[in-house]
């Protein structure tokens, strides 16, 4: 996946208020061969930008004007489906990071991240696949141990699997896909498989419990 | 008169409360008034009094809503009215007065002034028109003292719960506006934080890419980024309430740029003694990962809330404690620094297993809280 010539026809777009930032990481992936078909500095404009360009992965800093990256990231999805996002945080907002990756995103990187591991999680991403950091998989254990333990009213609450739960544990443990594959015995591929449910089931939660909250409130009915 | 808003709020309610009172005792004064109508010698001017004080009351309902006219001259007013109208009791209702014409009337007046002028306010009040009423019987007798007693007492104690709950009120208008300001600071450090990471992120990032001595200072960033995100997440993660020990924040201020820690997003608050025995325990183990892996090892901490369990997992990729040291340790009559791991694990409860191995060291610790 070295050779430039795989990526040109992955379409990116670069979303950070930071002017050195979006530069750097858009210079970075041009080098390695991708297609940066937009960059945008605020939420308002990556919206505006997006149905335009259609580009197949997003890479979002959340910390951006108004809208934030996580509205962002739940308006991306809700045009289209099939796009990739994924968040390049600086921000210690562990719920940010939290509310991104249930709005729909798939990735996570803090922005410390070297440019191999940056142009490695894009092409992840690209190709469907989930980037997680360990901190992000703690997040994610959290979230489904809160969900257990939230008051009994919500039976559609999803649940991680034992195996699911293990391969979590392994990878906020600092493991390697490959390296728990390796200590579980099974396939890279099932480990890939098994991380990607975990975020499946929080996403589809999340849409459900938004679906629920408009029509409680009403919002579902056409105003007259 | 409160100077503040929240404290005008409240006497303007104590005020709405008073209007009603008011209503109810002119009710009771016109009734009995009309009922013994036939026994007074000048029945027509008293019910000409009436009429005034019944006009009267209306105004005065209308004037106190408002704190604007809540002033001297409208209270002075009220006063004189209630004090006219008690001075005309023995000329309406003629010799061996009994009640005087206004009647319980007068408590809203008291109250009224309490209300406004607290303590002061109900007690000058209470005391002129207990005189004015004295001054208007043909004898003074212990008979009065219960009405002239209660009098003062309801205009003391009303004019001093006016005082208290305008005291309150600020408190709480003080108070609450401190926790806006503090969030507000709050918000504006994220900002000016996430800024400040952005840039120690870049340095760090370009620095190992140029090499050399930016390296060194791309390296240097990338601890300051590390330090400063772990304090943003203990600032926003610490509302003041529940168990007092933020484990999660303490656990991310260990974390490093060869130091990973996964947290829940949600504060995991433990009793003191033993979220700090555990953070130390943790801080213990990746001490050792620095002297016997290497000082840029890198280590992983992950600590989950299992509810009525907590599990924190410190692992590294170093060669293994190597077979039979421990237990060497252990012969020598060592404690060896497993076994003080392990005991003070045992001692808040819980349990500490290691495993070790060509894949390096884990430690699992499982502590049970609440």
């Amino acid at each position: 996946m070295n050779q430039a010539a795989d990526r040109t026809g992955i379409r990116v777009m670069v979303v950070d208020d930071h002017p050195m930032w979006r530069d750097g990481v858009a210079r970075d992936l041009t080098e390695a061969g991708f297609s940066i078909v937009a960059t945008a500095g605020t939420g308002t404009e990556a919206l505006t930008r997006f149905p335009a360009t259609q580009p197949d992965v997003v890479v979002l800093d959340l910390q951006i004007p108004e809208p934030n990256g996580v509205e962002v990231t739940a308006e991306l999805i809700r045009q289209n489906a099939a796009v990739k996002v994924l968040v390049l945080s600086a921000s210690g907002e562990q719920n940010d990071v939290l509310e991104a990756v249930k709005a729909g995103a798939i990735g996570y990187l803090v922005k410390s991240a070297s440019r191999p591991e940056l142009i490695a999680a894009v092409d992840r991403v690209a190709a469907g696949e989930t980037v997680f950091t360990p901190g992000l998989a703690g997040l994610v254990l959290g979230e489904y141990r809160r969900l257990v333990d939230a008051p009994a009213e919500d039976s559609t609450a999803p649940r991680l699997t034992e195996r699911e739960t293990e391969v979590l544990r392994l990878v906020a443990k600092g493991l390697s896909y490959k390296d728990v594959a390796d200590r579980l015995v099974i396939s890279h591929r099932t480990v890939q498989n098994h991380v990607q449910n975990t975020l499946r089931k929080l996403q589809l939660h999340n849409r459900v419990q938004l679906v629920r909250y408009a029509i409680e409130q009403g919002l579902d009915e056409t105003e007259e | 008169m409160g100077s503040d808003p929240a404290g005008t709020a409240v006497v303007s309610t104590l005020f709405r409360a008073i209007a009603v009172l008011r209503v109810v005792v002119l009710v009771n004064t016109v009734v009995l008034y009309a009922y013994r109508y036939d026994r007074y010698p000048h029945a027509a001017t008293g019910a000409w009094a009436l009429a005034g004080l019944t006009v009267w009351t209306l105004v005065a309902l209308w004037a106190y809503d408002d704190a604007r006219r809540r002033r001297w001259p409208l209270l002075v007013t009220d006063l004189a009215v209630a004090v006219g109208a008690i001075l005309l009791s023995p000329y309406v209702k003629g010799d061996g007065l009994n009640a005087t014409l206004p009647g319980f009337w007068v408590m809203g007046v008291v109250l009224a002034w309490a209300a406004a002028w607290r303590l002061t306010g109900g007690l000058v009040s209470a005391v002129l028109i207990s005189a004015a009423d004295l001054s208007v019987r043909d004898e003074i007798t212990l008979s009065r003292w219960p009405n002239i007693f209660l009098l003062v007492l309801g205009g003391v104690v009303v004019g001093f719960l006016s005082d208290l709950l305008q005291r309150t009120a600020a408190e709480r208008d003080r108070a609450e506006r401190a926790a806006a300001a503090a969030a507000e600071r709050q918000r504006l450090g994220r900002v000016v934080h996430d800024g400040v990471l952005q840039v120690l992120a870049l340095v760090q990032k370009r620095g190992s890419e140029l090499g050399g001595e930016a390296a060194e200072l791309g390296r240097l960033a990338g601890e300051q980024e590390v330090a400063l995100r772990a304090y943003v997440q203990r600032e926003t993660s610490t509302p003041a309430e529940g168990t007092p020990y933020d484990l999660g924040g303490a656990l991310a201020a260990l974390g490093t740029s060869t130091v990973t820690v996964a947290l829940p997003a949600t504060p995991v608050r433990v009793d003191p003694v033993a979220g700090v025995e555990i953070a130390a325990v943790v801080a213990e183990c990746l001490s050792n990962v620095r002297h016997h892996v290497g000082r840029d090892a890198p280590a992983w901490v992950l600590l989950e809330d299992l509810g009525g369990e907590l599990v924190v997992s410190v692992r590294d990729q170093g060669p293994g404690i190597p077979e039979g040291r421990l237990a060497e340790a252990a012969a020598q009559g060592r404690l060896g620094v497993a076994s003080s791991i392990r005991g003070r694990i045992e001692d808040l409860g819980g349990t500490a297993t290691l495993e070790t191995g060509s894949f390096g060291t884990e430690w699992e610790f499982r502590v049970p809280v609440r």
